[in-house]
């Protein structure tokens, strides 16, 4: 399954990108430092829609942060899997993009019974001020402003939400309720009333478009947003990640980041292969500031 | 972490939360003795609750044979494995490590992590027994004690008073009902992170990879709720079961079904008591299986309550309340048993159900005189 994704994934984006000059003449100078600062200049590009390979990255300052395995709640890694993870930023005067890039030597979509996928977040604090609330994903009154981005989230993107056929090709069912071969049916309602998490609501169950917005105070407490327009894409190649995640300067009732602002980024990367989900990630121990040019 | 009672093993236990009990403790109770792996309470489960998508391989009921036997894969096995040896004191305290107790620093609950193969066999192992393989031609149950045995086990979610998968939620989205004890999974809040999956040993929550949720048995909350046991006892044909609330020991009621069988009978006993969880449903174990996997499956007391099991010929009380298992699909809040007949009285202490403890016997001569036919002696 894993690796008709892998080629299916691989041709969709040759048949999006293949076109630009390749990923590797485009990724831009090695980083040589630790990110201390992140300052997020203003480029002449429309960064509405995410592009991992776009030739403009090329050009901008990529530095590196440094992740530890998740250590302050349990359920929680026995080692660190990702170590750091290379951040370049740039706006367009309504949109900022995150390129964001870690080392994972295979890729995972989850899908299957046991099977979890890679994925990567960013934090900001939802309120100005200059202090930001707790690294760990905020405080109760102090809410952080999540995008997090899931390898399973875009494969829905692109090919939609798996049917089980999809995830299991070889397996046998007769009917399911209100779903008849050659008679007509039940409504799509009526069919998802046999779907609990679907039944009620819950937009786990439905298809994602790639990017969770997510608004947090603290441990156990996050909850999916309407999104705000945010989107992302991401490219595994060679052992290597590199997702874009596109937001919008100024969400409505989000983490501001208009020009002139100084704000704070935090980041968390979860490798599938090695069954991270949830609390099992690694994660940056502190903010980095952000200021926006 | 709070220290909260665990009457199951005669002393205070780990948990991350503190002791709150329920109002009542839903339960079912089993007699393994009679259980003929009809798999009826599987189907009745699964064509009442599990026949969307993504809950194909799902049996929030199963029956397994055991020794062979485990959905998922040898799920008892491996977590006794990762356990290793525990004791049990003389008196019947429990003096190793539950999952809690044993878990490792970075983890909630000590757990193997289920594959997806794993789940791909719900009846391996059926009708295999144990005991001494014979290479010289066949079984011997020629001699006594058999050296073959095998024994079928019906499994639901234990609806534990100490939930290993509530224990492991990061997202605090499985509950337990206070009024009734049964254990929840959030459809809303879930994520679908498997930490439940994981962590219950009995490998009773189960993920479903089309809503992305995990899900579990709901103890048939919805009839409870009107005073009915759940589909997998009302259906059950060998009439093994009851559904009742259990209380603590030190409040039990002599003439409440579960309350009778657990505490004042002692037949009926929980459950791979030793992983901490205090789980909800307790058998009465077989009579014709081997004694040290029967200790090790049910616990210190399992000689006592086969004994005790044996001698149930002579206490009609017992046997009353045996007849009553499986003779109404209501919830028997109190019983009682007078002059040959027992009789069941729901929740508001209105009558249910009456039954005669010995079925009466009617002769019919072969020949019908007022029909005039000849009857074969089948019903
Ligand atoms: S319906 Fe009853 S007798 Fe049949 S398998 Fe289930 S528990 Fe056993
Ligand atoms: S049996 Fe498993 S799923 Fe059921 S309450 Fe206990 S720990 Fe949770
Ligand atoms: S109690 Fe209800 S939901 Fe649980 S196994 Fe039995 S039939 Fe299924």
């Amino acid at each position: 399954m894993n690796r008709t994704h892998q080629t299916l994934l691989g041709l969709l984006f040759v048949g999006c990108f293949g076109c630009r000059n390749g990923g590797e003449e485009a990724a831009g100078p090695l980083p040589v430092e630790p990110l201390t600062d992140l300052v997020v200049e203003k480029v002449a590009e429309d960064l509405s829609k995410p592009d991992p390979d776009a030739a403009f990255w090329g050009k901008v300052r990529a530095g590196w942060v440094t992740l530890a395995a998740q250590p302050f709640i349990t359920p929680r890694p026995e080692a660190t899997t990702t170590d750091r993870v290379t951040v370049q930023a740039a706006h367009d005067g309504k949109h900022i993009a995150l390129r964001l890039r870690w080392k994972d030597s295979e890729i995972s979509h989850a899908g299957r019974l046991g099977e979890f996928s890679d994925a990567v977040a960013m934090q900001f604090p939802l309120k100005g001020g200059a202090e930001p609330p707790s690294v760990m994903m905020g405080a109760a009154g102090n809410p952080v402003h999540i995008f997090h981005w899931r390898a399973q989230y875009q494969r829905d993107a692109i090919e939609g939400k798996p049917e089980m056929t999809a995830l299991y090709p070889n397996a046998q069912v007769d009917m399911y309720p209100m779903d008849f071969k050659d008679a007509k049916g039940g409504t799509q309602e009526q069919k998802e009333k046999f779907s609990p998490g679907m039944a009620v609501g819950n937009p786990q169950s439905y298809p994602k478009n790639g990017v969770d917005e997510i608004v947090a105070e603290g441990f156990s407490t996050s909850a999916v947003q309407e999104g705000h327009g945010s989107a992302g894409l991401g490219v595994w190649r060679d052992g290597e990640w590199t997702v874009v995640l596109v937001r919008s300067l100024t969400p409505e009732g989000g983490s501001n980041l208009a020009p002139g602002t100084k704000s704070h980024v935090g980041f968390a990367v979860w490798q599938g292969g090695k069954a991270e989900v949830g609390s099992r990630k690694s994660v940056t121990m502190q903010w980095t500031p952000v200021t926006v040019q | 972490m709070p220290k909260v009672k665990n009457w199951q093993l005669a002393r205070d236990i780990e948990y991350p939360y503190d002791e709150s009990r329920p109002k009542k403790q839903w339960a079912i109770v089993f007699d393994l003795n009679k259980c003929i792996a009809c798999q009826t309470c599987t189907l009745a489960c699964k064509t009442t609750w599990t026949s969307g998508k993504g809950q194909e391989y799902m049996f929030w009921n199963n029956v397994e044979t055991k020794p062979w036997g485990g959905y998922p894969l040898a799920w008892d096995l491996r977590i006794l494995e990762k356990l290793g040896r525990q004791d049990w004191s003389a008196n019947g305290e429990y003096l190793g490590k539950t999952l809690i107790e044993a878990a490792p620093p970075t983890e909630r609950v000590l757990h193997f992590a289920p594959t997806d193969e794993d789940w791909m066999y719900p009846n391996v192992g059926e009708d295999d027994s144990g005991g001494l393989p014979s290479l010289d031609g066949g079984a011997h149950m020629a001699s006594l004690p058999h050296d073959q045995w095998f024994f079928y086990l019906p499994r639901t979610c234990a609806h534990c008073t100490y939930p290993a998968c509530l224990a492991a939620c990061p997202r605090k989205a499985i509950y337990k009902r206070e009024e009734d004890g049964v254990v929840l999974i959030d459809q809303e809040r879930c994520k679908g992170y498997g930490e439940c999956v994981r962590a219950c040993p009995y490998k009773k929550s189960m993920y479903n990879p089309y809503t992305r949720t995990s899900e579990k048995c709901i103890g048939c909350y919805p009839a409870v709720e009107e005073g009915i046991q759940p589909q997998c006892v009302v259906n059950c044909i060998g009439k093994i079961r009851v559904m009742g609330f259990i209380n603590p020991p030190w409040k039990a009621r002599k003439d409440n079904p579960v309350d009778y069988l657990v505490h004042e009978k002692q037949i009926a006993l929980p459950y791979y008591p030793q992983l901490g969880l205090e789980p909800n449903i307790y058998y009465i174990p077989p009579l014709n299986a081997d004694r040290e996997y029967l200790k090790q499956m049910f616990g210190p007391n399992v000689e006592g309550a086969l004994q005790r099991y044996r001698e149930l010929s002579s206490d009609p009380v017992a046997q009353g309340l045996l007849c009553l298992m499986g003779s109404s699909d209501k919830i028997i809040n109190r019983f009682e048993v007078k002059e040959g007949r027992a009789t069941g009285f729901d929740r508001d202490d209105k009558e249910i159900v009456t039954v005669p403890v010995t079925e009466e016997i009617f002769v019919r001569d072969a020949f019908d005189e007022k029909l005039e036919v000849v009857r074969h002696n089948t019903p």
